[in-house]
């Protein structure tokens, strides 16, 4: 029964944690194709409150971004972010973590 | 008669900057908005084989530096100053004559503006019209004990000389082509017009590793080629056309450059394949640049 509970309990803990966590954002962008260009894409991100970890992939034409909870990127936002470094967004995808 | 030796300093002065670019020109990559990015080039270029009996030798070093900063999501505003140190040899009458000069030399500011653009995946494509002007920062009007300098052997030119021109990339994830066409419009100083350059240059930057792609952003290693041509008027002096100046010259220039997020290290040789200057005009030996660019 002891067992149980703690079971319940660590559960319910590690489930906050994720929540707590926030979201992760993958985003497809086109026109990436270098290293050099793809600093100023991680920079943008990065100066954004609540982005946690930016990650690009330039072989997939794809951004991944972990935000804090309660830290939201909306489509807009995105689209002026990816022309203003340069490249072209064409939509994300969003996931609890 | 020296005079016609002064537009081979333009060379140190026309490497574009910035962004996984070609090592001898300009690329059409964006610079993001609101960003900096910085570069420093070192540059060593030899002539000599002079066919006239002065029997002139002249080298430079030169050390490029560049900003550039992303105005807006189109526009991109570069300024490139060089630093430069010339020594020109040549004889006079039984007496070998050294004359020299240090100094910083000739601002390039001018803006590029990408007038169009198609991303998809891994690829972009890009045309963007440049303009700027080349303003006269450099002394011209350096002297040693054998009186005023000749323009070949001075930092700066004097002049306030316009150029404009556009540049295509063409990137994917294996390599890059870019190709340019400018034309510089030198204006006179001190009684002493260069004559107007109008150049055609191409890059082909090809990724040698790593072979394939794995996630993430790696470092690339590419191997360069390059090819310059350089078209040059005459110049003139007092108002009368030099004969023993201008011409063309084609330039290839093999080169490696190391591309990581932050910093690429490049080297390249520009070799002349190909020369057909006017009269007694001193040919290129070869120029060599080496160099770092940095994102911030």
């Amino acid at each position: 029964m002891r067992m149980r509970i703690l079971s319940v309990l660590l559960t319910l803990f590690m489930a906050q944690n994720v929540l707590a966590a926030g979201s992760r954002y993958v985003m497809r962008v086109d026109g990436m194709a270098c290293p050099f260009c793809a600093y100023g894409i991680e920079k943008k991100l990065g100066a954004i409150d609540g982005v946690q970890n930016v990650d690009v992939d330039l072989g997939k034409s794809r951004v991944t971004v972990d935000v804090t909870e309660g830290t939201t990127l909306g489509e807009e936002q995105m689209k002026k972010l990816f022309e203003d470094a340069g490249f072209s967004y064409r939509g994300m995808s969003v996931d609890q973590r | 008669m020296l005079r016609r030796l002064l537009l081979l300093t333009l060379f140190t002065g026309v490497a574009g900057p910035l962004a996984a670019a070609p090592i001898t020109f300009n690329t059409a990559l964006p610079v993001a908005t609101g960003e900096f990015v910085f570069r420093e080039q070192g540059v060593l270029l030899q002539s000599g084989n002079d066919p006239g009996p002065a029997d002139r030798d002249r080298s430079e070093r030169t050390a490029v530096t560049a900003l550039g900063y992303g105005l807006a999501r189109r526009l991109a505003l570069f300024g490139v100053l060089p630093y430069r140190s010339i020594r020109l040899k040549l004889s006079s009458g039984d007496r070998r004559l050294n004359r020299n000069s240090e100094g910083i030399g000739d601002l390039r500011l001018f803006g590029r503006y990408t007038l169009w653009q198609a991303n998809r995946p891994g690829r972009t494509l890009r045309f963007a019209p440049f303009f700027g002007v080349e303003a006269p920062t450099g002394e011209d009007r350096e002297r040693d004990g054998q009186g005023t300098l000749p323009p070949a052997a001075q930092p700066g030119s004097g002049s306030w000389d316009p150029f404009a021109g556009a540049v295509v990339t063409f990137q994917t994830l294996r390599y890059q082509i870019d190709a340019q066409l400018a034309y510089q419009d030198n204006r006179k100083a001190n009684d002493f017009e260069a004559g107007d350059l109008a150049r055609l240059d191409a890059s082909l930057q090809y990724r040698l590793w790593p072979g394939s792609l794995g996630g993430g952003v790696p470092d690339y290693l590419y191997g360069v080629i390059e090819s310059n041509l350089f078209y040059r008027r005459k110049d003139r002096v007092a108002g009368l056309s030099d004969r023993n100046s201008g011409g063309s010259q084609w330039f290839l220039s093999p080169g490696l450059q190391y591309v990581t997020r932050r910093w690429i290290v490049e080297a390249a040789a520009q070799i002349p394949v190909w020369q057909d200057l006017n009269g007694t005009a001193l040919e290129n030996d070869y120029i060599l640049r080496a160099g770092v660019r940095v994102n911030f």
